[in-house]
């Protein structure tokens, strides 16, 4: 299995050849032998030399090469590329296009207030709407100045996570 | 004593009061909301009753059908829990008219002490000194920036019907005002459907020390110390410890005696706590406001007088006296509580609703885990994101971090993100382990946090051990991949003999007819 993995902003190339529960792997030409066991769904347990390493792995619901791994108590964020099976391109896709930004909900809520009038211009941090959930209503703050050029959010409206709220240009 | 008790709430403070009951032989009735019907408090319950859509104000909010669950079940009394209507006196007074026992102070006193506005005139009566600041609502914004204007900023705005940080704002200044005022306001109407606002004067690097309070209804009040809840983000507590790292038994004194005089000035009953501003400057102490509940930080008061706050409201409600007197009270070793949220501590502490995929609850000498939820529980979006209270206790404090430390990084919670990760980094913070704690720990943790990252240069490469951690992350992450590349490939060919199977089998059955 040859692949390619975005970590901590870093793209590593990694082969791992798997013979039952040793791993032979070798990541930007450092070379791992390793016994894996996975001990439940998502819980791989990695001895390395007799060090242990208790891995948790959960895969994004949404992009099945989008992983996030806990290592003992550190947590990484973790794409693959597998160049035989998943299509090009779907590495680090930005939400950011030339000179817009989009000010996307990060969480599921309810949009309580909206701030500002579509055509307003902001300077970056202001306030253009809140949403609230558990409880918490949280200001969404423009992530960089300009004309809001698209307002989607509405007073009273349900918000997916990721859903668009509104368009800085 | 009570026979069947109705817990009007959920999550963990549903499961702590079941404990309780457990333990005292009560038959605990639980009430769920639609999302919570099989949720962890109700599984532990003997009966339990749906009271409503997943919304609190259409189910754990609805008085009516909260009687009308404790009609049903025959429950003798009702605990409210903390949060919901634990502080709210109409439900106290419903309870009480249908014939059954609230677990709680008297509606007069609720009501006394439930508006922070009310509160400080008691407390003022009973000579005990309150941070300047109005004592009436304040009508509108004009009144807000001339109040403001006459006591200098740094002010505070606070909901009169307030706790948990909700309609609460530091305002620096003037031009942050307005913005905060209505901010606060509504904040105020959607957690407690009151939007009124007063405003304090804000005291530079206090300390927030409570005292735990407890009476009966035969005339007894007594202290249980001091509990300090400094470290605080968005005015939310999030680890409180007993006692307090200053652990002075003078002040200990002083400070108990002016909470009982305040408890005492409302003929208190049961669990409650006065809330006190504490300067480390001149060490006076002001009284803020007191919750006439039980605290989310219960535990550590528990942990070190080895008394059951529960188990004597429980006691206290059904006419007993209490079951200690203030000489008995001892206080041993310390313990400190981290309040676990479903948050992002790495993404501005978003809230981060979700399933619980995996979940390793931490044990082991010292180690208190008070929880809410299990493996596959949902985290919905619709209340408090606390999950569990995670507590240690040591003879000293440094030993209880030690065994905290030990616990948050035994602590394993997948699906979600908590705020575990940054609990880990303050129990190594030198600051907190010294004990120099003030309301503003966290900000100039994350001063102190930016500061650190600022001065490791970033094109120094990763030592050895992080960058065989970051590789292992990499390898676990291609094996699971290939793991579900696997299932999902056997997945589709075990469907496709199962289609080619009733295939044959239809073949035959035609094979049959024909012959």
């Amino acid at each position: 299995m040859k692949l390619k993995a975005e970590i901590d902003g870093q793209s590593l190339t990694a082969q791992i050849k798997v013979d039952g529960a040793r791993v032979f792997a070798e990541i930007d030409g450092r070379s791992y032998e390793i016994e894996a066991r996975v001990s439940a769904p998502g819980v791989h347990v990695l001895a390395l030399a007799g060090r242990i390493y208790e891995c948790l792995v959960d895969a994004d619901a949404a992009r099945r090469e989008a992983f996030e791994v806990h290592v003992g108590t550190r947590a990484f964020a973790v794409e693959l590329r597998d160049e035989k099976r998943l299509p090009h391109g779907g590495l680090g896709a930005s939400a950011q296009a030339g000179g817009t930004a989009q000010l996307v909900a990060p969480m599921p809520g309810k949009v309580v207030r909206v701030l500002v009038e579509q055509g307003a211009v902001v300077e970056a941090g202001d306030s253009i709407v809140v949403v609230e959930a558990m409880k918490m209503q949280n200001e969404m703050k423009a992530p960089r100045a300009g004309t809001v050029t698209m307002l989607h959010a509405q007073a009273g409206a349900t918000v997916k996570a990721g859903e668009v709220l509104a368009v800085i240009e | 004593m009570f026979k069947k008790i109705l817990i009007a709430n959920r999550g963990e403070i549903a499961v702590r009061i079941i404990r309780a009951c457990r333990d005292m032989n009560i038959s605990p009735v639980a009430v769920f909301s639609e999302v919570d019907a099989s949720a962890l408090h109700v599984r532990l319950a003997d009966e339990a009753y749906a009271v409503g859509a997943a919304p609190s104000v259409e189910s754990y909010l609805r008085i009516d059908r909260l009687l009308e669950a404790a009609r049903l079940s025959g429950a003798e009394a009702i605990h409210p829990g903390y949060g919901f209507l634990a502080e709210n006196a109409a439900f106290a007074r419903a309870v009480m008219e249908a014939g059954l026992v609230f677990i709680g102070p008297t509606p007069e006193a609720m009501e006394l002490m439930g508006s922070k506005t009310s509160a400080r005139r008691v407390a003022a009566d009973a000579g005990v000194a309150v941070v300047p600041g109005t004592t009436e609502p304040l009508q509108s914004y004009e009144e807000a920036r001339e109040v403001a204007a006459g006591m200098s900023y740094p002010v505070m705005l606070k909901a009169s019907a307030g706790g948990g940080g909700k309609g609460m704002r530091f305002v620096a200044g003037e031009d942050e005002l307005l913005a905060a005022f209505e901010t606060a306001q509504s904040e105020a109407a959607a957690a407690f459907g009151n939007s009124e606002v007063y405003l304090e004067k804000a005291v530079e690097r206090p300390r927030h020390i409570e005292i735990q309070i407890f009476a009966d209804q035969h005339g007894n009040c007594v202290h249980l110390g001091e509990r300090e809840c400094s470290i605080q983000r968005r005015h939310q507590k999030v680890i409180e410890e007993c006692p307090s790292p200053m652990n002075d038994a003078a002040l200990r004194e002083r400070m108990g005696a002016a909470a009982v005089s305040v408890a005492r000035a409302v003929d208190y009953t049961g669990a409650g706590t006065i809330e006190f501003l504490f300067s480390d400057a001149t060490r006076e102490f002001y009284f803020l406001e007191m919750n006439t509940r039980l605290q989310v930080e219960h535990p550590v008061t528990e942990l070190v007088t080895g008394i059951d706050l529960v188990r004597e409201q429980l006691m206290v409600a059904s006419g007993h006296a209490l079951s200690f007197k203030q000489e008995d009270v001892r206080w041993s070793g310390h313990a400190i509580e981290c309040r676990v949220y479903a948050e992002d501590p790495e993404n501005n502490f978003l809230p981060s609703p979700g399933q619980i995929t995996r979940l390793r609850v931490p044990a082991g000498p010292g180690v208190r885990d008070d929880g809410g939820v299990d493996e596959n529980t949902e985290v919905s979006i619709y209340y408090d994101p606390m999950i569990s209270k995670l507590a240690a206790w040591g003879r000293t404090r440094r030993e209880a971090i030690d065994r905290l430390r030990r616990a948050l990084d035994e602590y394993s919670v997948g699906g979600i993100r908590t705020t575990l990760p940054f609990f880990r980094e303050i129990v190594r913070d030198e600051e907190f382990i010294e004990g120099r704690l003030d309301t503003n720990f966290i900000p100039r943790f994350f001063e102190r946090r930016a500061a650190t990252a600022a001065a490791t240069d970033a094109t120094v490469s990763l030592t050895e051990e992080e960058t065989q951690a970051r590789d292992i992350a990499v390898i676990a992450a291609a094996l699971d991949y290939a793991l579900r590349q696997r299932a999902s490939t056997a997945e589709l060919s075990s469907r496709s003999q199962t289609e080619q199977s009733h295939w044959r089998l239809a073949g035959r059955a035609a094979l049959q007819r024909r012959s």
